[in-house]
């Protein structure tokens, strides 16, 4: 009889909280449907067959471990509130003659409907709905849809062992609070924490300091390359200082506020901040990850979605002409016969080449320091903003391509760049001395620096013999195998794809045999696997900001329901104090909207004090539109926000209703 | 000068689908002069509670009429209620009602800063009613800091600090300990004799004996009234204890 008894016990448990178990629920259900979805992509077989589907894979695998650890964490923590909650229920349980075990026995069959129910319905929902997230993930990557309908095995297996995990550890942390504390604790445990917070100093300087030094390591880094190492540091700064400001830094307002008491003592103010101070102790943490969970659905999805959208200025950026041969000639040899070969490739498919781009250049990287450069790769460092990379280009090609007739001498050259400026007279490089002879303030358009992460010099020399000889020099100095020169041949086609494709394979084979070294590209080629990379970031993207806003509402709706219980005594209090019953609602209105919609301001300041550096991460990427990305990260923000304001709107309702429940009208 | 009037008051509760009707007020009149310090008794249910409310305005009658200085109730504005009641209401509670997210001093201050009063005026109305109800040093505590007694008094200085024309107390000695209810009640009269009209409903038969007047309410109704007169507590005490006996067994009602 009284195994039963417990069950029964646990499932009048559940029911009788299901205000705040459901959702509980529910969010257990949407995690494992994700996790489940995510695996089960990832481990798909058919698609890590098709073209670019393993970068791809990569990048789905990469985003299920985020799902894991996301979900470990969060339902922890909203577990953690429930039981908070409902210790009273403990305590009574306690004195009414219940021991601990046998507590602990109801909260074991407890956890456990709550992990049957969750693992089923959310594996049958998972099961159900990949297929549908399958067709909008290859509709995303423009990829056939095959038919049929398959059920993960490894997804499966991964997913009961991840949640068993999570409940389990949720059930030892909730047995672990219930024996440590004592039944009259149990009683009293909805009230605890009313303590007036102190200010803490310390936490506010390391708050604004980390803060200040994200946003500054944002607007300041310039170079794309130390943007990539930097954004994590910056990251982390501000994380930390959304932390500390939101518990410590809202309190030192606060306080600061209150003891100017010709604005503490005004009607308005004066319910305010204390309430305020109130609020802003018993939620700060849970802001603050809102916060943090904001700006990351807001980082995620708004540059994901701009890559997407952006991927045809992206291929244009990366590959500049419909067909790009790049290949380096040997001493002994030269480029007429790759010329021939495309001439009569472009002939059988009766083509013409259109903006034919053709010249002969040395490239390599180094340190610059003044007007001296260390080419020698042992000594170089890799990391630093000093790195230049350096295009060496004959006088002859460059006259040829800009209609100009400049001369130069044996030691004279002339310097452009796209990105920095040279302000020294002469330059030494690989052990020789050159004097600047004109700096140049505009360039052909070239495909030479496409990554667009480093400092770049293009540098036009007297002929092809000093091309040669630097070609050459820097090759020994690094133990390389010279070759004469590197040349470059690219034009567009005024074709379909199909046809671009086709030129594409047959100047492969054409070249191929002579020039075995060259790299032949098109954006036609390349396409499959922008759209594998990018479209699996901008589905992760959307996949990942649709479970961080699930838990943002699961978190709001939380607060508001434990906000209600509060304010519910407090709401009393006020009318018989004299406060009429629409100015109480006013003042807890405003109060409640101020602490909801912190988090969303907070997180719009972090993205707009992020938005350089982030621009910068996306050049690396190949993504330079920056109107794009503006405009994207405005609609992310719009739609996130309406998001947010419905779901308050809509969690408002449950939290006015707890707070008027038997106040009479 | 008769501050306040009640009369005819009725007051019928309605369930929610207008299934079955309670009354909790039959027919209720009397009067308080200024200066006075009436006590209402009754037992659970009796209808103190209601008739408080109903004082208080926090609750309509459903007839009858309650007059303050002359003034109808039921002719204020919904609006102007709240201020209305700040005004010239005070009111200390059985579970002081104080508000946690304030310090004692804030409490007191409440009622003052919703009437839009300045920091300077504040503090000089404090300054006298704290020295006399001994709580200037602990200002600046919190309630969940003090004891109940303590709490007590600070819910009383919020009552005074309007200088309302009457002071609405409900079972103010319920949740405090025999010294400390003992003390309040002695604060009570100090207050009274400096002329401070005083109603308080409540179960004990000790605060009630502290009053100068005793109204008992049974069914609704007001059943019988005492005065204290020239009578010490004790007699009073005993006098109560008579009355509330008679009630008890079913006495008939006399005047």
């Amino acid at each position: 009889m009284s195994r039963f008894f417990y069950a029964k016990l646990a499932a009048t448990n559940l029911k009788k909280n299901a205000q705040t178990y459901l959702p509980y629920i529910l969010t257990c259900i949407g995690t494992v449907m994700m996790y489940y979805i995510m695996v089960f992509l990832s481990k798909n077989e058919g698609l890590g067959n098709m073209a670019g589907g393993s970068d791809m894979q990569t990048i789905l695998s990469l985003g299920s471990y985020v799902i894991a650890i996301f979900a470990t964490i969060f339902l922890f923590y909203t577990h953690s509130f429930l039981i908070k909650r409902r210790k009273k229920e403990f305590g009574l349980f306690n004195i009414l003659g219940m021991e601990k075990k046998h507590i602990s026995k109801v909260l074991m069959f407890e956890t456990l409907y709550v992990a049957v129910i969750s693992l089923g319905a959310g594996l049958l929902g998972g099961i159900l709905f990949s297929k549908l997230i399958f067709m909008v993930l290859l509709k995303i990557l423009h990829f056939e849809v095959p038919l049929g309908f398959s059920v993960s095995g490894p997804a499966l297996a991964a997913v009961p062992l991840l949640f068993t995990g999570i409940f389990l550890l949720t059930l030892l942390n909730t047995l672990r609070q219930i024996h440590l504390a004592k039944p009259v604790e149990l009683l009293k445990g909805g009230q605890t924490g009313e303590k007036e917070p102190k200010t803490k100093w310390p936490l506010v300087m390391i708050g604004t300091l980390s803060l200040g030094g994200g946003y500054y390591i944002s607007l300041t880094t310039q170079s794309p390359l130390a943007a990539l190492a930097q954004f994590f540091i910056a990251v982390i700064l501000v994380m930390v200082g959304t932390y500390c400001l939101f518990t410590a830094g809202s309190i030192a307002v606060l306080k600061l506020l209150r003891r100017n008491k010709g604005y503490y003592y005004q009607t308005r103010h004066f319910t305010a901040v204390a309430g305020m101070m109130y609020r802003m102790k018993q939620n700060a943490v849970g802001l603050a990850n809102i916060c943090i969970m904001a700006t990351a659905v807001l980082v995620m999805v708004s540059t994901t979605v701009s890559l997407y959208i952006g991927m045809e200025d992206v291929l244009r950026t990366r590959y500049p002409q419909n067909i790009m041969i790049t290949t380096p000639v040997p001493a002994h040899q030269s480029a007429e016969g790759l010329q021939t070969a495309v001439h009569e490739v472009l002939a059988q498919h009766r083509l013409e080449g259109k903006d034919m781009l053709d010249y002969r250049y040395a490239a390599f990287a180094g340190n610059q320091e003044g007007d001296t450069v260390i080419t020698d790769e042992s000594k170089m460092s890799n990391a630093s903003s000093s790195v230049r990379q350096f295009y060496v280009i004959p006088l002859e090609d460059y006259n040829r391509l800009t209609n100009r007739t400049a001369s130069l001498g044996d030691n004279e050259i002339m310097i452009y760049s796209s990105r920095n400026v040279y302000k020294e007279d002469t330059l030494t490089v690989l052990n020789r001395t050159f004097t600047v002879k004109e700096r140049l303030d505009s360039f052909f358009e070239n495909s030479l620096d496409r990554v667009l992460i480093m400092g770049n010099y293009y540098i036009v020399v007297k002929d092809i013999a000093v091309v040669k000889a630097m070609e050459k020099a820097q090759a020994e100095e690094n133990g390389y195998d010279p070759s004469g020169y590197q040349y470059y041949l690219g034009f567009d086609l005024d074709a379909n794809e199909a046809d671009i494709s086709a030129v594409y394979q047959d100047i492969r084979t054409a070249v191929g045999s002579d020039y075995p070294d060259s790299r032949i590209e098109s954006p036609v080629a390349a396409k499959a696997s922008f759209f594998a990379i990018y479209g699996g970031l901008f589905f992760l993207g959307i996949f990942l900001g649709a479970l961080f806003i699930m838990a943002t509402v699961l978190i709001i709706y939380y607060k508001q329901v434990s906000e209600g219980y509060d304010d519910k005594a407090r709401f009393e209090i006020m009318q018989k104090v004299g406060m009429s019953r629409e100015e109480v609602k006013d003042s807890i209105r405003s109060q409640v909207l101020t602490v909801f919609f912190l988090p969303l301001v907070t997180a719009g300041i972090h993205i707009a004090f992020a938005f350089p550096i982030i621009t910068k991460l996306l050049a690396v990427l190949n993504l330079t539109n920056v109107g794009l990305f503006a405009w994207c990260t405005a609609g992310t923000i719009l739609v996130f926000a309406l998001f947010y304001a419905i779901v308050y709107r809509l969690t408002a309702k449950v939290y006015y209703r707890i707070v008027s429940w038997g106040t009479s009208a | 000068m008769t501050i306040l009037e009640v009369n005819n008051l009725k007051k019928v509760y309605t369930t929610r689908f207008g299934g079955s009707h309670v009354q909790a007020l039959s027919n209720v009149s009397f009067s308080v002069e200024q200066g006075e310090y009436v006590a209402i008794m009754g037992e659970s249910g009796s209808g103190k509670t209601t008739l408080l409310n109903i004082l208080a305005s926090l609750d309509k009658p459903t007839s009858g009429e309650v007059l303050l200085k002359g003034e109808r109730l039921s002719t204020i504005k919904e609006k102007e209620i709240s201020a209305f009641r700040r005004e010239n209401l005070g009111f200390v509670f059985q579970d002081f009602n104080l508000l946690d997210t304030f310090s004692l001093q804030d409490n007191i201050f409440l009622p003052l800063v919703l009437s839009g009063k300045s920091y300077e005026e504040m503090s000089r109305r404090l300054q006298p009613i704290a020295r006399k109800l001994g709580i200037g040093d602990i200002l600046a505590k919190y309630p969940y800091e003090v004891s109940g007694g303590q709490k007590q008094r600070c819910a009383v200085a919020r009552a005074l600090i309007t200088s309302p024309q009457l002071i609405l107390a409900d079972e103010p000695t319920g949740s405090l300990d025999s010294q400390a209810a003992e003390g309040l009640l002695r604060l009570f009269k100090e207050i009274n004799q400096d002329g401070q009209t005083l109603l308080m409903v409540t179960h004990s038969v000790k605060a009630a004996s502290h009053a100068k007047r005793v109204l008992f309410i049974k069914d609704g109704e007001v059943f019988h009234q005492l005065y204290k007169a020239g009578m010490s507590d004790e007699a009073m005490y005993q006098k109560i204890s008579d009355t509330l006996t008679t009630m008890a067994t079913g006495g008939a009602r006399h005047e």
